[in-house]
């Protein structure tokens, strides 16, 4: 009781755009339809991940997808995942795995043991799925270990494993070398998903219908780039925390011409606001990157409270899952499978002929300075989510090597003679430390302290920037 | 006229206040309790009566620490990640890296010759790598926190000390303390699982010297030489190290005083009152 009552009490995020604020509806729409396509049974139902470059390929043979990481969000943003999460736990599972999985099993098994949702599932609970597509790709074990898992509760749900490998980076060679192998690797994963698909739904694919779809989705892709990019605008007209919930078409409805006209709608509300000189804070003091980490998804108010310092995030590498297609040099091929594989290979590629340009850079080091030089970044906040490593691992390193490499900041320090003279400085960093879901992670007073630490930091530094 | 300037400074485990004019004139340590609010009162009644100086004759004060925000009277509140390096820059020019070691968490700053902070690291999430952690272990060896230091350096060889956990570290303590492993020995080791813990913390960030250790880790030896043997630098500890933040915290206030004089502005403070708080 006094749970639920913290719950309703937590405040609901102020956000900086209208698009932002229409998100949550959407998604609760989008969760009712999965339970109501269940009930009807009109559509087959996949549980899935997303990144996986398989969307058009669900959409043109008609199948809902459940987005299990979604759902458990949800959980979390809604602070009501600790039941599912002490459940997952009850069955032998380790609070220290992927919390958005614990979240999700928990979930599932009450679901089957009842033969009905949990009671108060938020928004309707999750729908049960027909069959599920789980996926090998960056660290992310859960994505192939999650539904497995699930199994033990719904033998009776048949699962498909894609394996979506990306050359990894090496300095002295050109990644072009060898993607040619890569390419037809994922595009013999992309076809045996298609004949899984077809065999479980009893479609046949209509591979006109495919293409026209993957055509929608790189607009749509080219689109999101350039209305995140008009966020380089000071002040800034949208930050981060924002951010975290315009992805929410960019992950979970490619595709789809909502997904478009929302991008669409978004960029004229940007260029508008940029218009008027309206920034997400009224005197921007201090321009952030959030450089890595998914968010705790129950904290985003956090976000308010960088905002109450004159702080914003006009870029984050976080969910920022495009790229400009025109900026890739991926060969041209009329079969849409074909150019998926490509797409997915260019993205992850993407830095790679920057980094190598650069001695010591890495893609990842190399995206952090792009952002940091076009948005005029005076620091980096990561977030370090103790229970998924896919994302995390590696974090440090990267602040490690942007300081190595990079010494952007002209200051003047005393030297040795009291006198003053120039130097360079790294930028400041603030690492944050919870999870994504579990909320008994977090301390909002500690989190607090660092970031009015942080702050101090960065007005010291700026008070002795060379101007 | 002397000016008087005040930091007081909640920590988690202690609180401490520090009155200055030129130079420090007074200061106070005691223990934090649950009742902060009453506690600030009381300690900044204790450093008022040691000089003998009323209330009302501090121009200006500034609370720091975890229970900042707890001090009803403060003029302004800075944490203590500034504070430190305020109070540290006053005490060494040279200082370029701060470790504190609380009795709850620890921290590093990289700060520059100003004595401002230009970047740090916390650890707030874990008592192992906090002063808490000697505290059990001196609590299951029966051995004064006081004397946890000296004891250690009379070790020829540290017993390694595998768990990293505070509950199983002090478990495996006492398991091998039943084996026979001298206390020394077992003290040791502990050392140099926190250096080791804490040097990792620290080196996320660039540690240059002079490298400077302050909190109550600062007044134990036997974790001074494991850690500066960890990070290979020197390190170097202030006279009292328990009170540089409160020291920032008054120097900050000092320095806030002297530019609205500069300015011609007037100085923003609070009635100089010491409030009757009722926390049940
Ligand atoms: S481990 Fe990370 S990437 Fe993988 S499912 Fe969990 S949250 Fe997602």
């Amino acid at each position: 009781m006094a749970e639920e009552q913290k719950a309703k009490e937590h405040k609901k995020r102020r956000t900086a755009t209208h698009a932002a604020a229409s998100i949550g509806p959407m998604v609760k729409e989008a969760i009712g339809g999965t339970v109501r396509a269940r009930a009807e049974g009109t559509h087959k139902i996949a549980y899935t991940f997303i990144v996986c470059q398989h969307d058009e390929i669900l959409r043109a043979l008609d199948v809902v997808p459940v987005w299990t990481e979604n759902y458990a969000g949800i959980c979390g943003a809604k602070r009501d995942a600790e039941r599912f999460l002490q459940r997952a736990e009850s069955l032998g599972f380790s609070r220290s795995l992927c919390t958005y999985a614990l979240c999700g099993l928990g979930f599932d098994q009450w679901r089957e043991e009842l033969g009905e949702m949990p009671p108060d599932a938020p928004w309707g609970g999750q729908a049960r799925p027909d069959f599920m597509i789980s996926s090998g790709q960056i660290l992310c074990d859960p994505r192939s270990k999650w539904y497995q898992a699930a199994q033990q509760f719904m033998p009776d749900v048949p699962i498909y494993n894609i394996d979506l490998p990306y050359p990894l980076y090496d300095p002295k060679r050109d990644h072009r070398e060898v993607w040619g192998y890569y390419h037809k690797y994922i595009v013999e994963q992309l076809r045996g998903l298609v004949a899984f698909i077809e065999e479980q739904t009893g479609k046949k694919m209509d591979y006109d219908r495919l293409k026209e779809l993957v055509a929608l989705s790189d607009k749509t892709w080219n689109l999101i780039h350039e209305t995140y990019e008009l966020r380089r605008a000071v002040p800034c007209p949208m930050g981060t925390g924002d951010a975290m919930n315009t992805m929410v078409p960019m992950v979970f409805m490619m595709a789809t011409q909502e997904a478009y006209d929302f991008y669409a709608g978004l960029k004229k509300e940007l260029e508008e606001k940029i218009a008027n000189k309206e920034g997400v804070v009224k005197d921007e003091k201090y321009r952030l990157l959030w450089g890595g980490g998914l968010p705790s998804w129950f904290a985003l108010t956090d976000f308010n409270y960088f905002n109450s310092k004159g702080a914003v995030f006009p870029a984050e590498t976080t969910y920022r899952m495009v790229q400009p297609l025109y900026e890739m040099d991926i060969p041209e091929t009329d079969d849409p499978i074909e150019h998926l594989a490509w797409k997915w290979l260019g993205y992850w590629t993407f830095w790679y002929d920057k980094a190598r340009k650069r001695p010591g850079s890495h893609p990842d080091v190399e995206w952090l300075i792009d952002y940091i030089e076009n948005y005029k970044i005076d620091g980096v906040v990561m977030h370090e989510a103790f229970s998924c490593r896919s994302w995390h691992v590696g974090l440090i390193w990267q602040l490690h090597q942007l300081a190595k490499i990079y010494r952007p900041i002209p200051v003047l320090v005393l030297g040795e003679d009291g006198k003053k003279k120039e130097d360079r400085r790294e930028l400041p960093s603030l690492v944050l430390e919870s999870d994504i879901i579990d909320i008994t992670s977090y301390s909002e007073v500690d989190t607090r302290n660092k970031i009015d630490a942080f702050i101090e930091t960065l007005e010291a530094v700026e008070k002795s920037k060379i101007k | 006229m002397t000016e008087y300037f005040a930091g007081i400074d909640i920590g988690s485990t202690m609180t401490k206040a520090v009155i200055l004019d030129d130079g420090i004139i007074a200061f106070v340590i005691g223990p934090t309790g649950p009742e902060q609010r009453r506690l600030a009162n009381k300690v900044m009644e204790d450093v008022l009566n040691q000089i003998a100086l009323p209330f009302q004759s501090i121009t200006y004060i500034v609370s720091t620490g975890y229970g900042r925000i707890n001090v009803p009277f403060a003029d302004k509140q800075v944490t203590e990640i500034t504070c430190h390096a305020k109070g540290i820059g006053s005490l060494f020019p040279e200082a370029k890296t701060i470790i504190d070691i609380g009795g709850q968490d620890s921290k590093a700053i990289s700060i520059d010759a100003n004595g401002r902070p230009t970047d740090f690291i916390m650890n707030d999430r874990c008592a192992a790598g906090s002063g808490r952690f000697i505290e059990v272990i001196a609590d299951t060896l029966g051995v004064r926190l006081e004397e946890v230091g000296d004891i250690s350096l009379q070790s020829k060889n540290p017993a390694k000390i595998s768990n990293v956990c505070t509950i199983w570290a002090q478990q495996e303590v006492a398991a091998r303390l039943a084996e026979g492993v001298p206390i020394a020995d077992l003290l040791a080791g502990i050392h140099h699982s926190l250096a080791d813990r804490i040097s990792r913390m620290v080196n996320r960030l660039r540690v240059e010297e002079e490298v400077i250790l302050t909190g109550g880790g600062g007044k134990n030896k036997g974790l001074v030489r494991a850690l500066s043997e960890q990070l290979g630098h020197e390190i170097l500890v202030p006279d009292k190290p328990l009170i540089t933040g409160a020291l920032g915290a008054a120097l900050l206030g000092k320095e806030i005083a002297e530019k609205a004089k500069k300015n011609n502005v007037p100085l923003e403070t609070k009635e100089r009152l010491l409030e009757e708080i009722e926390i049940l």
